[in-house]
């Protein structure tokens, strides 16, 4: 699937109503198109909270500036960089201490969502694969339950990015199960 | 059926009774899981091992009542007051004014003790002194019309009082003038971790005679340190008994519930 028909197909969930997606991307393409798609997303006036686990959101603010989108309504929950010791003073930014912390991206979550402008809202998690990294899989199981549930109740349209290849089928079963549609499958 | 005969719902309590007026504590996620806020003129033990967030917590508590409007008071035990007004600096929800115009008040207990002449060699207070330190709290909850009032810590005060007896007398009188003048009260308690398991209080009587006991501590997960919260008891409130984590966030403090799963090396709790 290309990243054209992954954003149309985004967009079509949108209007359909679904509140939460998974969105299955090829780890060839997964950086630049989980970016576009944001960039799409922000490009028909959405605003948004991208909550990132494997780059740093400086690394991803850097490629959105380049396709010229508004960046203006557009907010970050950072997990990577306080880990590493990168730049952590972006105010649009809250950085998360450790990727072990799942209830804070929840908190952070709650906090940002306050601030965007925008009537139609969305949460780009990017991605389930990297947290992965750090927590046991049934840890991972309840917490993408309870980030589904509580978006879910928020009203804020999710998108659950993960990585084809990298994903177990027991993960990618329980999150079908949470889903209202898997795009890119 | 017409619409005139569908009955208006009334609030009650989840229990079934009629629920108690609440002080609100507008703490994000507290309030919830206290079902609306601690009920007036309780007196609650906010029990924590070090670091565990008990005086940031007591003070948002006090901030955000001031904010309302209400009178409120904190007393320090164990740090100078000075010092105290320094670190209220550091929290993004601290306005200087409030101490200006009075609706939040910081006492000294070191201050109070010199003038009441109770200060002591050995560290003890006699059973006069005890009486001349809660009739000097009765005064400052009476005159300045304190509504919310936090002791901190009730644990220093308690190593001055001769026995345990004298420390059940002392809380439960505390508790009485307290309750009312309708004043909502915070009693810090240290404590700490023992082969695992978490008490309530050094001395084991704090949270007999208090109305409620909202318990603090750390939890570590994969070796980091998370700051937890969990309501034990709470007089006059139906609450939630689930284990929540809570952070700083630079508008105060914030909770969500704990994963359960995430619990690895948590601490058990008497």
């Amino acid at each position: 699937m290309s990243v054209k028909e992954t954003a149309k197909a985004v967009i079509q969930s949108i209007n359909n109503g679904d509140t939460l997606t998974t969105v299955r991307i090829s780890a060839d393409s997964f950086h630049a198109d989980t970016v576009k798609l944001a960039g799409v997303l922000l490009g028909k006036k959405l605003g948004g909270i991208y909550v990132t686990t494997s780059r740093p959101s400086s690394h991803i603010v850097d490629e959105l500036e380049e396709t010229k989108v508004d960046l203006s309504d557009l907010y970050f929950v950072d997990l990577v960089s306080m880990t590493v010791g990168g730049n952590t003073d972006n105010p649009r930014t809250l950085y998360v201490e450790s990727p072990t912390m799942l209830e804070s991206i929840l908190l952070n979550i709650s906090l940002l969502e306050r601030r965007l402008k925008s009537k139609r809202r969305f949460v780009m998690f990017d991605s389930v694969n990297g947290l992965s990294i750090y927590s046991e899989p049934r840890v991972l199981r309840e917490f993408i339950n309870v980030l589904g549930n509580s978006m879910r109740i928020k009203e804020i349209y999710s998108m659950l990015m993960t990585v084809k290849e990298q994903t177990s089928d027991e993960l990618a079963s329980a999150l079908k199960l949470l889903s209202d549609r898997v795009i890119g499958d | 059926m017409a619409k005139k005969d569908i009955a208006k719902p009334v609030a009650l309590d989840p229990r079934g009774g009629r629920p108690r007026d609440k002080c609100v504590t507008y703490i994000e996620g507290i309030d919830r899981i206290l079902n609306g806020g601690v009920p007036i003129g309780n007196i609650v033990l906010l029990a924590g091992t070090v670091g565990s967030g008990k005086t940031t917590l007591a003070m948002e508590f006090l901030i955000n009542g001031a904010k309302a409007g209400e009178t409120c008071c904190y007393i320090s035990v164990t740090e100078p007051s000075s010092k105290m007004l320094s670190n209220l600096q550091t929290y993004g929800f601290f306005d200087e004014s409030l101490v200006k115009e009075g609706k939040l008040n910081i006492f000294d207990l070191t201050v109070i003790n010199d003038r009441l002449g109770v200060e002591r060699l050995d560290g003890t207070y006699t059973a006069k002194d005890m009486e001349a330190l809660l009739g000097a709290f009765e005064d400052i909850v009476d005159e300045l019309g304190v509504t919310r009032l936090v002791i901190d810590s009730i644990t220093a005060v308690c190593y001055q009082l001769p026995d345990k007896g004298s420390i059940r007398n002392f809380i439960f009188r505390l508790s009485q003038f307290l309750s009312t003048f309708g004043c909502t009260t915070m009693l810090i308690s240290e404590t700490v971790v023992d082969s695992n398991v978490q008490t309530y209080s050094i001395f084991g009587v704090e949270e007999a005679v208090a109305d409620g006991v909202i318990l603090m501590g750390n939890i570590i997960r994969q070796g980091d340190l998370l700051r937890s919260l969990q309501v034990v008891k709470m007089r006059g409130a139906k609450h939630s008994r689930a284990r929540h984590l809570i952070e700083l966030t630079p508008v105060g403090l914030a909770v969500v519930p704990l994963l359960k799963w995430g619990q690895d090396g948590g601490q058990a709790f008497t």
